[in-house]
């Protein structure tokens, strides 16, 4: 959806300022890091609504990064990217609570379907936790605007 | 058109025995026969040597001892001729008077009393003190011989007996005589008798010791006194040198010549013992080879059996030897094969590793490619309207370039699909239905090509646990290849046959194809990564080391035979459960 926030995650510097720029160019708000420890302070600072996050990285990588942003307790879904090789990792990570993952290199168009798709897995489930379906108390994610509610106010 | 056949092992690398280990065979079978032989042909000579110095030693003193008794027997009998004649003549020169005696009736009363068993004397004569002969029985004309010259006549008077070399005398044949004195009135006389030289040497003569044997005698001078049985005759002087006084018998070996010998061997046992009176020494000879001959045979069935022996013990270890070599081949044979096979999937590993490396490093280059290509593409949608020419061109590279990130993509793509190891699931696969699913898949690409499928699958196959997506993986890239193989070669037809294995622990599948098949040369790299006789582009030279890499991971094994020309089968083994490890995975 356009206006979404995404947050690219990945080593590669051109592939993360073009993806930026390809996904600016389709109405999305995209924040660049190359680090998981970027991400993670990124995500501090920012709530999105899409993570784009790579498998590989020096230092931390894709799946830490995963974990400790899972221990933001964010409303945020995570797309994981490998370069295939570790799809493992991948299948992995989406144990962990990946909302899905794609393979590089990827057009940009499924790219989107896949940002489109997790938007909506989190806005479902943003929904589901705001009627109190699947909560109980002290379990689970919180809300954005628990989370973060100066910024909402 | 050259027909080579080829056949690989699961290594895809053929076993071959190159020369250094022929030789090392060789070396290998010569030393083994070479010890065998000396281990065992040492402790039997030995044993051998030792039964024949043994027996020989016993043989020899057996015979020593023969001979001692057998010279000793004839000294003995000659010893009595002489001192039974002897005392006979003296009885009769001290019981008769010379008046007596010198009757030629008398004379011959006692000559024939004398000769009564035995004709031992020839003649008997009566001599007075100056040698000349008073009476005379015998068949020689000799009553007018004086022997006051004869060389016996002094010894006589001094010693009172003697008994004389032969000698040849008036009657120029060779005799000896036996003569006695007694005395009347201070006179001396004498009784002198001819021993019969025939009855005499008879009784050394006759005596026969086996074929080569001979009994003679010699006197001081070594003349011969007999006639030996073999060459010389009697009077003439010995070949061999006369032996020394000794006492008692004397054996011993002499090799020397005969003359006139007609005995081969010039090897002669020789004993010898002297007589008392006359000084006469009695020699019995006999051939070595004759004496020994019983320890000779004896000595030549050691020998023969022990031929038979080491020819037993040859043969026994050149049969050994070439059984334990043919075990030997078989088990570096079978080395051979599993070091192969180690190496082979070593090099697959370590190409999947590098591969899985060098796949993802392309593909983040791939993906800014890939974006960049998308940049480029929104440029030019938001800039409009662009020259013609240039649109086309622009539009013909952007295709370009995305066919070739997805060529890319597909390299890495088999590149880590190659050297993935990722979670395996194992299922129950009905391995026939599986097949012809995937027949049913690849139908539509070979009969655009004018290939035809044959299925050959056996209705009681087992079911087994196997990973399905692997399994389709495998069956792909196999009837691919086979597709691809009938290049320029249509109306060709893939055969796909199921059995059990013979044990019904796995079956056993084999795809043949009627295409171009695999040079000798080819053979050996098939299952090596990036190897293909595809042209470029089509193949990435993935597909049998993906296939290869499968089988293993199952537990299986492959096969390949190859007629250029004529085709290609793979057969392929698979065990009905995988192996522990791959079950671990699920």
């Amino acid at each position: 959806m356009n206006g979404s926030k995404i947050l690219l995650v990945d080593d590669e510097e051109i592939f993360t300022r073009n993806m930026a720029k390809l996904l600016t160019t389709r109405g999305y708000k995209v924040t660049a890091v190359n680090s998981g420890d970027a991400a993670i302070r990124a995500l501090e600072a920012q709530p999105v609504d899409v993570i784009v996050l790579d498998l590989k990285m020096p230092g931390l990588d894709g799946l830490s990064t995963l974990k400790e942003i899972q221990k933001l307790g964010l409303f945020t879904q995570t797309l994981m990217l490998t370069g295939h090789g570790s799809i493992d990792s991948a299948l992995e990570a989406m144990k962990l609570g990946a909302y899905d993952y794609l393979t590089k290199p990827c057009e940009i168009d499924e790219l989107v379907a896949k940002i489109e798709g997790a938007w909506k897995k989190k806005d479902s489930s943003l929904k589901d936790d705001m009627q109190g379906k699947s909560r109980t108390a002290g379990e689970g994610p919180k809300s954005v605007f628990e989370v973060f509610p100066a910024k909402k106010r | 058109m050259t027909t080579t056949k080829a056949t690989i092992a699961t290594s895809g690398l053929p076993i071959e025995g190159s020369d250094r280990r022929r030789e090392q065979y060789k070396r290998f079978f010569r030393r083994f026969v070479l010890l065998t032989l000396v281990s065992s042909l040492v402790p039997l000579l030995l044993v051998g040597w030792g039964i024949n110095v043994h027996y020989t030693r016993f043989a020899r003193e057996r015979l020593t001892e023969k001979f001692n008794r057998e010279v000793d027997n004839h000294h003995r009998a000659i010893e009595l001729f002489f001192k039974e004649h002897s005392s006979k003549l003296q009885l009769m020169a001290r019981t008769h008077s010379k008046e007596y005696l010198s009757h030629p009736g008398n004379l011959n009363k006692v000559f024939e009393l004398i000769n009564h068993d035995h004709p031992t004397l020839t003649d008997l004569g009566l001599i007075d003190h100056t040698g000349r002969h008073l009476a005379y029985v015998g068949p020689y004309d000799l009553m007018d011989k004086n022997y006051a010259d004869a060389f016996w006549f002094q010894q006589v008077l001094k010693k009172g007996i003697f008994i004389s070399d032969m000698f040849l005398g008036f009657r120029r044949e060779p005799h000896f005589i036996m003569a006695v004195t007694s005395s009347e009135n201070g006179e001396p006389w004498i009784l002198r008798a001819t021993i019969n030289t025939e009855t005499f040497r008879a009784l050394v003569e006759n005596v026969r010791i086996g074929k080569s044997g001979e009994v003679y005698l010699l006197n001081t001078e070594g003349i011969y006194q007999t006639t030996p049985r073999f060459g010389g005759a009697i009077m003439e002087v010995a070949p061999l040198p006369l032996l020394a006084e000794h006492q008692g018998t004397d054996l011993r070996f002499v090799t020397q010549d005969y003359p006139g010998r007609s005995s081969t061997s010039s090897r002669r046992i020789v004993c010898s013992v002297w007589l008392k009176e006359p000084r006469w020494l009695l020699v019995v000879t006999q051939s070595y080879d004759e004496a020994f001959n019983a320890v000779n045979h004896a000595n030549f069935a050691v020998l023969v059996f022990l031929l038979i022996s080491a020819l037993t013990i040859l043969i026994v270890a050149v049969l050994v030897t070439r059984h334990m070599l043919t075990m030997i081949r078989r088990r570096d044979r079978e080395s051979d094969q599993l070091n192969q096979q180690l190496m082979q999937t070593s090099k697959l590993a370590s190409i999947g590793e590098l591969s899985a490396g060098v796949a993802h490093e392309i593909n983040n280059p791939l993906a800014i490619i890939s974006t960049e290509r998308q940049i480029l593409l929104d440029c030019a949608k938001q800039t409009g309207q662009m020259e013609v020419s240039f649109q086309e061109q622009f539009n013909d590279s952007m295709s370009q370039i995305d066919i070739q990130i997805q060529r890319c993509k597909r390299i890495t793509h088999n590149l880590l699909r190659f050297s993935r190891r990722t979670q395996s699931v194992m299922e129950t696969v009905h391995l026939n239905a599986f097949i012809l699913e995937v027949v049913d898949l690849m139908e539509r690409e070979a009969r655009a090509s004018g290939i035809k499928f044959v299925t050959t699958l056996e209705p009681e196959l087992p079911v087994m646990i196997s990973d399905p997506s692997q399994l389709q993986q495998l069956f792909l890239n196999l009837i691919t290849n086979a597709i691809d193989a009938h290049d320029g070669k249509p109306y060709g037809r893939v055969e796909i046959a199921t059995t059990g294995t013979a044990d019904g622990q796995g079956v056993r599948l084999s795809i043949s194809d009627t295409g171009c098949g695999i040079s000798a040369e080819h053979m050996e790299k098939i299952f090596d990564p990036f190897f293909t006789t595809k042209p470029v582009g089509k193949g990435t030279g993935l597909g049998l080391s993906i296939c290869f890499s499968i089988i293993q991971r199952l537990g299986g094994r492959i096969d390949v035979h190859s007629e250029p020309g004529q085709g290609t089968r793979f057969d392929i083994e698979l065990p009905l459960h995988p192996p522990a490890e791959m079950m671990q995975y699920n």
